[in-house]
């Protein structure tokens, strides 16, 4: 399948801006349960991990993109019910861990967006939009009951912020998936799974083109309030890696 | 207004529990209507052991011929008014049987309203789905806040599914499993917020054999959800025990040697804590434990439909409010 990519050269560079590894979003602190996963099975040969990992990661991404993509879609075609969402994807990650990790990236990326990219924003509705939510989260109080009004969870920012940005969709979508690929082979490179060149590998195969394309296609029509999860055992090896004995990652 | 006369529900499928407060104090089951291929039944009421003056009220909730064919439809509406106990009850797991194509879906659809005090326990027996059945479910928990204090109502809900008949050589091969539990607390506006939503959906995309290798290996994979605070000390409960659980990858100093010391004393809810956490890894029961928007989600995956049931029965009678508030019937589907 051919992915016609960055029509615009603003929306270009807004494109390499969101997937550079060094924007300061912490997601090398994450490895969105890869550490646990590999902790609840000792893989005692090289071959063998790489054969896990390749599965875990065919299985992460899955259940990413039918668990947040709809968020961050959502978000992207209207950032005006950010708030909505932000409390829908808050009740849907009924997982400690996997819950910290979004709010502190969504938070990391609440940042960015008031420091530096608002600035370069070319969506005026989503901009403002962005940045009343980040004025808003600033000053969000537990209610009565004790909940948090605002979280700041990362896919529906995301989205809103790629919208502010003169993102395409298809563009969108593409880049949180991959970013979500590219900080799961980090993060194996840095849990001794395999070698950096393995991973630029992995990274740059058709198969992993093919399947972030794929997933876009499957799950693009769902509505935010159908995001379910597709990996069961993925909210498991996330919740417990609180367990894990020694941690390098804080997911 | 009561009606004197048996309702009937005319829609197939269709079903109604009405758990109504006769004042001052005495819950009655006010209607009980259900239509195939839905089946209710009302066992007597009974009192809880500590506390004669509290009705508890059990309904089984049953479809002809012990499960659901593809096409069925089932749609039941729940109400519990203030200071009612209701357990709900399967008899024996809800069979999904196989559907002529992918286009036929089996649903069923349970809405719950919770009024302030008032409790439900539903501790089912886990949902099987066949080979190419297709089938959808949704539980809705409308929470009704207290106007005054912090008495809202209280929820402790089991969702489970397994791999099917694997002495037939099923393992998850259904073309479609989807169940998804959600928890409203009503606004004083009028309009309801999301509280909770725990969805799954496992989908073959028309891939025979393709939700086996999502699976990890495990027959079962449940989801308990408790909410309310008559259901806080089970949620601490779980909470306190997860934190317990041994480290993963961390070295056994302590094991072996000295064992059957009997020096040491050791707690007796220590002890049997140490040989579940043994049978918990000997036998391959994965559970994790959250505590998320006033509500603690258990998640728990077994290989094997048995070991998931005593467990989950063993970590709530070990804890034990459950059968101090609903009374033993209601762990008749952990049996």
């Amino acid at each position: 399948m051919v992915t016609t990519l960055a029509t615009s050269p603003a929306s270009l560079h807004a494109l390499l801006l969101l997937s550079d590894s060094a924007l300061p979003l912490g997601s090398f602190a994450f490895s969105s349960g890869l550490e646990s996963f590999l902790g609840h099975r000792k893989q005692p040969t090289a071959q063998q991990k790489s054969k896990a990992f390749n599965i875990f990661l065919d299985h992460s991404l899955e259940n990413l993109a039918s668990t947040a993509l709809p968020y961050v879609l959502s978000a992207y075609h209207d950032p005006s019910v950010l708030q909505d969402l932000d409390n829908d994807v808050d009740a849907s990650t009924p997982c400690t861990v996997a819950r910290r990790a979004s709010i502190a990236q969504g938070k990391a990326l609440l940042t960015i967006w008031e420091r530096a990219l608002s600035a370069a924003a070319t969506a005026e509705p989503a901009a403002e939009a962005v940045s009343a939510f980040a004025k808003a989260a600033k000053s969000s109080k537990p209610d009565a009951s004790g909940l948090q009004l605002i979280n700041g969870h990362f896919p529906p920012l995301f989205g809103a912020v790629a919208r502010a940005l003169g993102l395409a969709e298809q563009e969108t979508c593409y880049l949180f998936l991959l970013n979500h690929a590219k900080a799961m082979l980090s993060a194996a490179v840095r849990a001794s799974v395999m070698g950096p060149y393995q991973s630029q590998a992995v990274l740059a195969s058709a198969a992993l083109q093919e399947h972030i394309n794929d997933l876009i296609r499957r799950y693009k029509g769902l509505r935010a309030g159908d995001a379910a999860v597709s990996v069961p055992a993925m909210d498991l090896w996330m919740g417990r890696h609180e367990l894990l004995y020694s941690r390098i990652f804080n997911s | 207004m009561s009606n004197p006369f048996l309702s009937s529900a005319s829609k197939p499928g269709h079903g109604t529990i009405h758990l109504a407060l006769l004042p001052p104090n005495t819950p009655r089951l006010k209607t009980v209507s259900y239509q195939y291929p839905l089946k209710l039944i009302s066992p007597s009421t009974f009192h809880v052991p500590d506390d004669e003056s509290r009705l508890v009220h059990t309904v089984y909730l049953l479809s002809y011929g012990g499960g659901l064919v593809a096409g069925d439809t089932i749609d039941l509406n729940v109400i519990l008014e203030t200071n009612t106990r209701l357990v709900l009850l399967t008899q024996g797991s809800t069979k999904l049987f196989k559907a002529p194509s992918r286009d036929v879906l089996t649903k069923q659809c349970m809405t719950v309203d919770v009024a302030p005090t008032s409790a439900l326990c539903y501790l089912p027996d886990p949902v099987q789905p066949f080979e190419r059945s297709n089938f959808e479910q949704t539980q809705i928990y409308n929470i009704v806040p207290a106007e005054v204090g912090n008495e809202s109502g209280n929820l402790c809900a089991l969702d489970w599914v397994c791999n099917g008949r694997p002495a037939n050589g099923e393992n998850w091969s259904f073309f479609r499993y989807g169940s998804r539990n959600e928890i409203y607390i009503s606004q004083p506006d009028g309009k309801r917020r999301l509280l909770l939503r725990d969805n799954v959906m496992l989908d073959d995309r028309g891939i025979e054999g393709s939700i086996a290798p999502r699976m990890d290996g495990q027959a079962v994979f449940g989801t308990l959800i408790l909410f309310g605070p008559l259901m806080r000390s089970l949620g601490k409960f779980f909470m306190d025990e997860f934190i317990c659980l041994p480290r993963i990858g961390g070295r056994k100093w302590d094991s072996g040697s000295d064992d059957g010391n009997g020096e040491e004393e050791v707690h007796p809810a220590v002890a049997r804590r140490s040989t579940r956490q043994r049978l918990e890894t000997s036998s391959g029961l994965l559970w994790s434990a959250a505590s998320v928007r006033g509500c603690v989600v258990v998640k728990f995956t077994a290989p094997e439909v048995e070991i998931g049931k005593s467990w989950l029965r063993t970590m709530l009678l070990e804890e034990g409010s459950i059968r101090t508030m609903f009374g033993e019937r209601a762990f008749l589907c952990l049996r």
